[in-house]
């Protein structure tokens, strides 16, 4: 049977714009949350976040491109070439009629849009960017990868709150297993730190108001948690058959095994408090896997860091694994740099391919106080050392969105 | 009437390439690479810049700098 290999990987996040700055970073346990200094935002609810202070150093676009696009789709375009030089596709000499994109984004590029319509409203029609129209959208970075590179094969952007990520990744593994594309680009981008996009987010009603000790505000599974920290970023993957990756002769970081996944069918924005969904897509995924629970080394933690969300994660994964649990590390690596929303599910496996190849489970840090309602060990403050062959990534979207993710070794 | 130098100052900036980089009797989009998109902002700033009513149906991506700084003192002169 053919599997779909990850042979590059990309990551633009506030703990790196570098799979190796990012590795160091999150290995030491810190936290890269802070207050938000892009703009005033003294007067929000929430007003911490994980931030992209340097793309412009690590950037290789041009200033002419750059200022036709929003931040997210930059961060996108960065995140892929590192992706694609990664892998060492040879752009040259592919079929560029079979490399697709396939991202996940969740809010769209406000950044760019705020200050446009501003303009508009107060210079009248010409006072708006012809830019705009092109620059806003969730699909914009996939449309500015392909034209970037001049890719040409079937691509998609999905949009499914925080569980975009993760839809795209298993959308491209999939058209992957098909044969319609060689190549798949994969993962997502968010750009949630602007003045509208935090509003939004502030009125979903899941982020932290810890605003004075921003480097402890997020604290998945701890009794004293309160809610998400928003951060923005982008985390690219290039997806390969398992024999085109073998004969190409590069080096595979892991296989996306299988998925599963379901809908609450409960609420628009809340999950139901019954745990039954979200049991079924982990179960999907262990059988489209091919896993068995007693294999699983790792799995990496959706950690909202909300009281319900929390414990019913914890409660479904119970439910699921029973005496199995004890000998399956668990975490929410995130808790470091925080929640990058429709990104966050290729940020996870990007984490999730690290910590298999350095054979270290990252921490989920701020853990201090056990709730007893979220007992589970997420392996907290350090990382421990160990072995990982099979993981799973855990998603879920609001409203009760849930994408599982089963992911082996290379 | 407006000089070439002023012109393509403009052309510069908007674009963010450097004004050696313009080729006066090029076609912009074979030279530079220009888009349509790229031809509306240009037609905004240069008709903002010398007070001149420009439509991007009179200048396309297929002009060259010359034939856009005749065009532009063309229309000052009515």
């Amino acid at each position: 049977m053919n599997r779909v290999a990850i042979t590059g990987i990309g990551i633009v996040s506030p703990a790196g714009l570098k799979k190796e700055t990012f590795w160091a970073n999150l290995k030491n346990a810190r936290s890269f949350v802070d207050k938000i200094t892009r703009f005033d935002a003294s007067l929000y609810p929430s007003r911490i976040a994980g931030q992209i202070h340097e793309i412009d150093k690590y950037t290789h676009l041009s200033q002419r491109l750059i200022k036709r696009i929003d931040i997210f789709s930059h961060m996108a375009l960065v995140a892929s070439q590192q992706a694609i030089e990664d892998a060492r596709l040879d752009l040259n000499s592919i079929d560029k009629n079979r490399v697709g994109v396939f991202m996940g984004n969740a809010l769209g590029g406000w950044l760019f849009a705020e200050t446009e319509l501003r303009d508009m409203y107060i210079e009248g029609r010409e006072g708006i960017s012809p830019y705009m129209a092109s620059a806003w959208f969730p699909a914009a970075p996939q449309g500015q990868i392909t034209i970037y590179y001049g890719f040409k094969g079937y691509s998609k952007t999905v949009v499914a709150d925080r569980a975009s990520s993760a839809l795209a990744i298993w959308y491209g593994a999939k058209v992957l297993l098909e044969k319609k594309n060689d190549y798949i680009l994969c993962g997502g981008m968010e750009a949630p730190v602007t003045p509208y996009a935090l509003l939004c987010a502030n009125t979903y009603g899941e982020l932290s108001k810890n605003n004075s000790s921003p480097k402890t505000a997020y604290r998945p599974y701890d009794l004293y948690r309160d809610g998400m920290v928003i951060a923005e970023g982008s985390g690219v993957a290039i997806l390969e058959r398992e024999e085109d990756a073998i004969k190409r002769n590069i080096p595979i970081y892991g296989f996306i095994k299988g998925v599963g996944f379901s809908c609450d069918g409960f609420h628009y924005s809340r999950s139901s408090l019954n745990t039954e969904a979200l049991e079924y897509a982990i179960e999907k995924a262990l059988e489209d896997s091919n896993f068995s629970k007693d294999k699983i080394d790792y799995i990496c933690l959706d950690g909202v860091g909300s009281i319900v969300s929390d414990m019913l994660e914890a409660k479904a994964i119970k439910n699921v694994f029973g005496k199995y649990l004890k000998n399956i590390s668990l975490s929410a690596p995130k808790s470091m740099f925080g929640n990058l929303l429709g990104s966050q599910t290729a940020i996870d496996l990007i984490i999730t391919l690290l910590s298999m190849q350095n054979d270290l489970v990252l921490p989920t840090i701020n853990y201090e106080e056990k709730d007893p309602y979220c007992d589970i060990d997420c392996t907290p403050n350090k990382p421990i050392q160990r072995k990982i062959e099979r993981a799973l990534i855990i998603s879920r979207g609001r409203g009760g969105i849930n994408v599982v993710l089963g992911i082996e070794r290379g | 009437m407006v000089s070439k130098d002023e012109v393509y100052s403009v052309i510069a900036k908007i674009l963010d390439v450097d004004k050696k980089e313009i080729q006066e009797d090029k076609k912009l989009y074979d030279s530079l690479g220009v888009d349509s998109t790229e031809m509306v902002e240009l037609t905004i700033a240069l008709s903002k810049q010398f007070s001149v009513k420009l439509d991007t149906k009179e200048i396309s991506k297929f002009a060259t700098p010359l034939e856009i700084v005749d065009l532009i003192n063309k229309k000052k002169q009515q």
